[in-house]
């Protein structure tokens, strides 16, 4: 639209600010984590350089390896749920009646709470003698003595956390899969009625292929995301039992908060980031690949 | 390529400057001292004028310590003290940045067993020249000032102290046919007497075990330990933890309790926000806690009748207790000393000490007061005031890590012995090999 | 056969088979009521809880509906250290702080990438991504030296500034999308007009995607509003707390470390209503701002 030379200076003058914020306050920080990953330090002692002990110090350390397999575990258990459940959830609703726009709008209000919040909320439903889900289940007779969910086995914890962030973010797919239903043209899918489709053969041959966009998006966001998992792990199990429900990020928290293990913090930082880097090129090369 | 050479120019440069603010603010850190030789002398009133600021961590006594500074803010108005409680979990990181950064509070309220930490780290104001000399300080609880010493120089009072005792449930003493003024003096009477309580039936249990609590745990299952003349904690690099035949003792009798039905079901996911809601309930024998438990319980359970005893060991009369609680500390970059040093003598005098802390039911930091006039009102308090007597507190550079610790081997080794059948040796070993390795960081 | 027979033929397929669904869209509606009530559920539940009387909401097991109303949680919220309207305020400000600098940045940025010429535009695009998948929990004591030298800490400021940090990557990247769909003959003819870039950004392109900025802002306020950690860090004075602080602090709250589930939910509850509040009222821009934005 604009071009020449002026305007190009124009586009930078306005690209900036953003730039140069990002600048200040991202890769700044950054370069000094990237730093400190090269030093023991304390923050009330001085540094101490130990060039790349740190990197291999995480590679040894078996509470790395526990941390970043559970958060595969439940990367893996998590995003299924959440695509399959979420896609569901927009053939459910995707339909402009006042009753599937109500639905749509329901299942969508736990997005907008914030996770801590959220995690605060289900915590207390789940607590051990405390909470509503337990004291419903022995009156529905399907217990007879309170389920311990968070903190005592990982496994059940990991499920009971899954349990309350698929409530709050299956909402975000769901709507994005809406919008790319919506947007699937209607003679396609009339014309394969006419064809004799049922229902489920137009929605796995026609309207499926033609979002698999929205699909592969919404599995790559929540990918990252289950892969930074904290928030809702700090707050529901603090990694109980023995750390095997902390992630990698809770791992990375421990060092850098309580343990004062900075350097170390910022290498297990680093590797995770690269770690996803390389998860987020080869879905992208997947995506490419079944594009072109 | 040009935006190649850029970026790695601009790397470089972050990199510079991120190494020349570093070592900006790691130069910092050599402040010079506040203390000067001619300190002024301590009053209980304002040395300067102005706010104080203060920080003291969430999850302790905190309505003792409110209590102090609203007694100290009523007689010293012109220099209040504005209390900010950080969240407990993070207040050892945030303690570190904020000296990292310049900023402090004035003084601040701290969990006395990270206080060697903070010590070894230079990061505390050395009061010795200030405070050594107080009269006040030779009586005042040894646990505190154990951990608020360190190479023999002082570097804080105690704010508030707990100590932990064994809880009994005398109408549950009756009921199983035992003796209500007669509380079980070793581990293998503890074990029997649960049993017999245990078999009253009705969701009633002889003892309670607090499955995911590091703390709770050090608090009410370490001194029995230690009353079994075992060692817990390693000190610091090269100490060796988890000494003497008391440690696989009591794990096995901790076992032994929880297999036999003796702990509550739910007790294995305690992870010490309802801890102190457990005696309370009525529907435990016996149990370790705290003296903060003794108006805790009262307001819960009215009707109960309760009585308090020492921990025991395993042998007969052998006894322990676990004095835990707060300093009063002055971080180093503090700009308010000499009034840091007023409230420590404020919160150690003796009026302070009866009409505060003792009036509250909360035990008097100096042992020289607590024959008072509400104690005499109260058996209770005395009873558990004796366990000052019998107190020690663990002394060593990485409790957090080593002991308090959710995910520490502390926890570890206690959770493999009441939950699994794995060979206690072995469990012991582990800790100990993780334990060695925290300290010697 | 010509297009109308088709498309006759097409629409009577469509209104067979519509009534074939109209059977299977009762127990299809069924499932949709169903859907709401679990979805719902656990927000009632915590208001509910949240008007117990401080014992009953203490009580275990606990109730379903509370034998009493009472307002005891919220009191002692609202008179908690510094006062709840205190830390609402710090979240308040923070928030809307946040918004005006992801939108001032964002919004021209994503001007510049979706209409200008700039060399190396998808570099700085990716890179200016990246900020999304390093864990920020990591570079939250980097941030902090560096706001402690310039002053920045226990400032609403300072929180806004880390909360835009972290909102960045997503704010950009809706904006270029949404910017990068406005179609071209919008502009071309103010541009034939003699507008500056700067009307064009204004007065065409803004008012043209004021769904995809009510998404970042109604996102980059969630965030804000509910960030706990970098707060945690940042902020080191009681009187700037904000309102995950605080319920963080519920939950040690009662003597010795004990949860005080009343006022938990008490500060659940009022930590919710704004944000659904905000979701509700401004459903309609921001449904489509998520749905025209994302798919790209």
């Amino acid at each position: 639209m604009f071009r020449g030379r002026r305007s190009r200076l124009v586009g930078m003058a306005y690209l900036a600010p953003a730039v140069i914020f990002v600048l200040v306050f991202t890769v700044y920080p950054l370069g000094q984590m990237v730093w400190m990953s090269f030093h023991n330090w304390s923050l009330i002692t001085p540094p101490r350089w130990v060039g790349l002990g740190n990197y291999q110090r995480a590679l040894a350390d078996r509470q790395y390896w526990v941390s970043f397999l559970f958060t595969l575990k439940y990367t893996a258990i998590i995003t299924p749920i959440l695509i399959v459940g979420g896609y569901l959830l927009a053939l459910l609703t995707v339909e402009r009646s006042p009753l599937r726009r109500l639905t749509r709008t329901t299942v969508f209000i736990p997005v907008v709470i914030g996770l801590g919040v959220s995690s605060l909320l289900w915590y207390w439903l789940f607590s051990a003698d405390f909470g509503p889900i337990n004291k419903a289940l022995m009156d529905l007779g399907i217990i007879s003595k309170p389920v311990l969910w968070l903190g005592v086995d990982a496994d059940r914890s990991n499920l009971a956390i899954i349990a309350s962030v698929t409530w709050k973010v299956m909402g975000f797919g769901m709507i994005l899969f809406v919008g790319a239903i919506q947007a699937v043209p209607t003679d396609i899918t009339e014309a394969s009625l006419v064809d004799g489709a049922s229902y489920w053969q137009r929605v796995t041959r026609v309207i499926l292929p033609l979002t698999l966009r929205s699909v592969l998006l919404v599995t790559l966001v929540s990918v990252i995301g289950s892969l930074l998992a904290f928030d809702q792990f700090y707050i529901m199990t603090a990694g109980q039992p023995q750390n095997e429900t902390a992630t990698s990020v809770f791992y990375i928290y421990l060092n850098s908060f309580p343990y004062l293990r900075l350097g170390y913090g910022a290498a297990l930082s680093l590797i995770l980031a690269l770690t996803i880097l390389a998860f987020t090129v080869v879905q992208l090369l997947l995506t490419r690949r079944s594009h072109a | 390529m040009e935006v190649h050479g850029m970026r790695s120019r601009l790397r470089w440069l972050v990199l510079v400057a991120a190494a020349i603010v570093l070592l900006a603010a790691c130069s910092q850190g050599s402040d010079t001292p506040s203390t000067t030789a001619q300190a002024p002398a301590a009053t209980t009133s304002c040395a300067s004028t102005g706010e104080l600021t203060m920080w003291e961590r969430s999850g302790g006594n905190k309505q003792m310590v409110d209590m102090l500074v609203a007694a100290w803010n009523e007689k010293n108005p012109n220099c209040k003290i504005k209390l900010t409680y950080i969240p407990h979990t993070e207040m050892v990181g945030k303690i570190a940045q904020g000296i990292a950064s310049g900023e402090v509070p004035d003084l601040m309220g701290m969990d006395l067993i990270y206080a060697p930490q903070f010590e070894d780290a230079q990061q505390l104001v050395d009061l010795t020249d200030r405070i050594g000399s107080w009269p006040e300080i030779k009586t005042a609880s040894k646990g505190h000032m154990t951990v608020a010493t360190f190479e023999n120089r002082v570097y804080g009072v105690p704010l508030y102290a707990d100590v932990s005792a064994l809880f009994y449930n005398k109408d549950l003493f009756k009921r199983a046919g035992l003796d209500p003024d007669k509380p079980p003096t070793s581990l293998p009477e503890l074990r029997e007497y649960a049993d017999k309580i245990t078999a009253l039936g009705g969701g009633i249990k002889g003892y309670y075990l607090p499955g995911n609590c590091a703390g709770c745990n050090i608090f009410t299952v370490g001194p029995l330990m230690w009353a079994s003349g075992a060692k817990i904690e390693a000190a610091g690099p090269g100490d060796e933890p988890l000494v003497g035949d008391g440690v696989k003792q009591v794990l096995q009798f901790t076992r032994d309790m929880v297999k036999s039905g003796n702990v509550p079901e739910g007790a294995r996911s305690e992870n010490g926000e309802t801890f102190h809601l457990q005696f309370g309930s009525g529907k435990v024998g016996m149990m370790g806690t705290g003296n903060f438990n003794i108006t805790l319980a009262r307001q819960q359970n009215p009707k109960m009748d309760f009585g308090i005893a020492l921990l025991p060991g395993m042998a007969p009369s052998s006894a322990a207790s676990f004095i835990g609680g707060d300093l009063v500390v002055v971080p180093k970059g503090s700009k308010r000393v000499d009034d840091a040093v007023n409230f420590m003598k404020f919160l150690l005098s003796d009026e302070v000490q009866v009409e505060v802390y003792a009036k509250a039911l909360n035990l008097t930091t100096r042992t020289d007061m607590v024959d008072n006039k509400y104690f005499q009102a109260e058996p209770l308090v005395q009873d558990v005031a004796k366990a000052l007597e019998v107190g020690r507190t663990p002394y060593t550079l990485t409790f957090f890590e080593q002991i308090n610790s959710p995910q520490g081997p502390w926890l570890k080794m206690l959770q493999r012995a009441y939950y699994s059948d794995d060979n206690l040796d072995t469990v012991i070993a582990d800790a100990k090999a993780a334990m060695k390795t925290i300290a010697n960081q | 056969m010509t297009a109308t027979v088709a498309r006759r033929q097409r629409a009577g397929v469509v209104a067979t088979r519509a009534r074939a669904r109209g059977r299977s869209g009762y127990l299809l509606g069924a499932v949709c009521v169903a859907i709401c009530a679990v979805m719902l559920a656990p927000l009632v539940m915590s208001v509910l809880a949240s008007v117990k009387p401080t014992a009953e909401a203490a009580a275990s097991p606990p109730t379903y509906l509370p034998h009493g109303l009472s307002l005891d949680s919220y009191e002692r919220l609202w008179t908690y250290q510094q006062g709840l309207p205190t830390y609402l305020f710090n979240s308040l400000g923070t928030a809307l702080l946040a918004i005006a600098f992801t939108l001032a940045l964002t919004v021209p940025a994503g001007y510049a990438l979706a209409r200008f010429e700039i060399p190396g535009k998808e570099v700085i695009f990716v890179v200016l991504l990246l900020a999304l998948i390093v864990p920020y929990q990591a570079l939250l004591t980097p941030m902090f030296l560096l706001f402690a030298r310039v002053g920045l800490t226990n400032t609403l400021v300072g929180l806004a500034i880390l909360h835009t940090a972290i909102q960045l990557p997503f704010s950009l990247y809706v904006l270029r999308n949404s910017l990068s769909a406005v179609p071209r003959e919008l502009e071309e003819a103010a541009i034939v007009d003699g507008a500056s870039s700067w009307q064009v950004l204004l007065r065409i392109l803004v008012p043209a995607t004021v769904p995809a900025i009510v998404t970042v802002a109604l996102f980059a306020f969630i965030m804000s509003w509910n960030e706990f950690l970098g707060a945690l860090v940042l902020m080191s004075r009681g009187s700037s707390f904000t309102l995950p602080l605080i319920l963080a602090a519920a939950r040690t709250e009662t003597s010795l470390g004990g949860t005080d589930w009343g006022m938990l939910q008490a500060g659940v509850t009022i930590s919710i209503i704004p944000c659904v509040l905000v979701y509700l009222l401004l459903q309609r821009y921001y449904v489509s701002g998520l749905m025209s934005g994302a798919v790209k």
